[in-house]
């Protein structure tokens, strides 16, 4: 599993490692039982305060989602069913971010959602289609 | 508008356990004031990060730390000891990474000098001298002080990490390394962690490196904290608001929070305050400001925020 920060996001970094984790189990690049990284391995990859992994591997233990294992390490719990919670969870988390880039711009939830299907469909008059808008 | 409410950042973490402390700390080179009355406190097992400008005292703090440098006032405790007194067991205690970066005596190697280091700290794990000395590819023939300013930092970084000392106090300690050799020792250190309970006093320039290994920060000016507190409260008591405003508009009338900085356009303007969020967005929300975003800052932006707040007030 790899596990992705910024630090140019605002997010805590614990609950950037959660999220990452919970997006390892959407796309099933995460199953379960699967074993993650020990607080060392994670914390030295990452550059980051072992704290910060462990606070991220307790609270998604609150969660359900992992399992600690003693002397074994931390494990994908094995009843997760990615698509039932973390799926709508993380959607949700993803939700949040683009609202709040949508306000920053000055744009409503109705822009947004047209926005997205329009982008989602193709639709020409998107940004990166520069050749239909300033070609003709 | 800027003196809204002049609450200060907090300075006391309360009453600890802490490694080390100082109370009313205060030294002077001839007339200057390196340090005017300084209370420090390290909690036991935090990775402390001290940030200010140039001469703001950190380097003298962290001498009189080890009883390096005799102050006039004040009390220094490090791991319930008087480096005053014991100077000699206190330093045994603690992983140094000096300002400056030479060490040992010319004529001597970097082994022979490891083998000093061995002998004088009880708990040196040669083990790990070993593995650290791979890593930094250090080369025992070398004679001290033929080594370029980053080969001395990575022997002195071995020096002050292989007897796993329950406190580590580093003055700048990436200075003079190249970009993966620091990359290296951010990874060194977040194993080191991970494996020795220990306490870390940094000061360093470079705070976006090592901010994600940093729990709680202190902001020095003029041998003075403008603030010590943790990390997670600094991110979520210190922060920027954006918001769009009215022509002409006049300002809110109160804040509930102390404006650090203000900047901005006719009609979009950026604050940076220290307060708490919900009251600060509420107070400006009914004077009339659309507020778009509120973000934390770094602990690079705040620092900034605050030094070059206390310069505008001095001036």
């Amino acid at each position: 599993m790899k596990i992705r920060l910024s630090h140019a996001d605002g997010r805590p970094l614990y609950i950037q490692i959660m999220d990452e984790v919970r997006s390892g189990l959407v796309r099933g690049t995460l199953r379960p039982e699967d074993p993650l990284p020990s607080v060392r391995e994670l914390s030295s990859s990452l550059r980051v305060n072992p704290r910060t992994v462990s606070q991220a591997y307790a609270a998604l233990e609150r969660d359900g989602v992992v399992r600690v294992r003693h002397g074994k390490g931390t494990f994908v719990a094995p009843g997760v069913r990615p698509d039932e919670r973390e799926r709508p969870r993380l959607a949700r988390e993803v939700a949040r971010r683009a609202l709040a880039d949508a306000s920053r711009n000055g744009l409503a939830l109705a822009d947004l959602m047209t926005a997205l299907r329009e982008v989602e469909g193709g639709d020409p008059h998107r940004d990166g289609d520069g050749s239909k808008e300033g070609g003709q | 508008m800027t003196d809204i409410a002049n609450a200060a950042l907090p300075i006391n973490l309360g009453s600890g356990p802490f490694a080390v402390t100082t109370q009313g700390l205060a030294k002077r080179f001839g007339s200057v004031r390196a340090l005017d009355g300084l209370d420090l406190q390290v909690p036991e097992g935090a990775v402390y990060v001290l940030v200010g400008p140039n001469g703001a005292g950190k380097s003298t703090l962290i001498r009189a730390l080890m009883g390096l440098v005799r102050y006039e006032t004040g009390t220094v405790s490090i791991l319930g000891r008087d480096p005053a007194d014991q100077g000699a067991e206190v330093r045994a205690d603690i992983g140094y990474v000096p300002e400056d970066y030479r060490f040992g005596y010319a004529w001597m190697t970097v082994g022979r000098w490891l083998e000093h280091q061995a002998v004088y700290h009880p708990s040196w794990d040669a083990e790990y001298a070993r593995e650290l000395g791979k890593r930094y590819e250090i080369d025992p023939g070398r004679k001290c002080h033929t080594l370029s300013k980053g080969q001395s930092r990575r022997v002195q970084l071995v020096t002050a990490l292989a007897h796993r000392p329950p406190l580590l106090l580093l003055d700048e300690p990436t200075d003079g390394l190249d970009h993966v050799v620091r990359d290296e020792t951010l990874s060194i250190l977040s194993e080191h962690l991970a494996d020795s309970p220990t306490t870390v006093v940094i000061s360093t320039h470079r705070v976006y490196e090592v901010e994600p290994l940093v729990d709680h920060v202190g902001v020095l000016s003029e041998g003075r904290l403008l603030g010590q507190l943790p990390r997670d409260e600094l991110r979520g008591s210190l922060l920027r608001y954006w918001a769009d405003v009215p022509e002409g508009w006049s300002g809110p009338g109160e804040l509930g929070g102390r404006v650090v900085k203000r900047s901005g356009a006719a009609r979009a303007i950026e604050w940076t305050v220290w307060g708490d969020r919900d009251a600060v967005t509420r107070g400006l929300s009914e004077a009339g400001a659309a507020v778009r975003e509120v973000a934390p800052l770094s602990v690079d932006e705040a620092a900034v925020a605050l030094l070059s707040e206390t310069g505008r007030k001095a001036s």
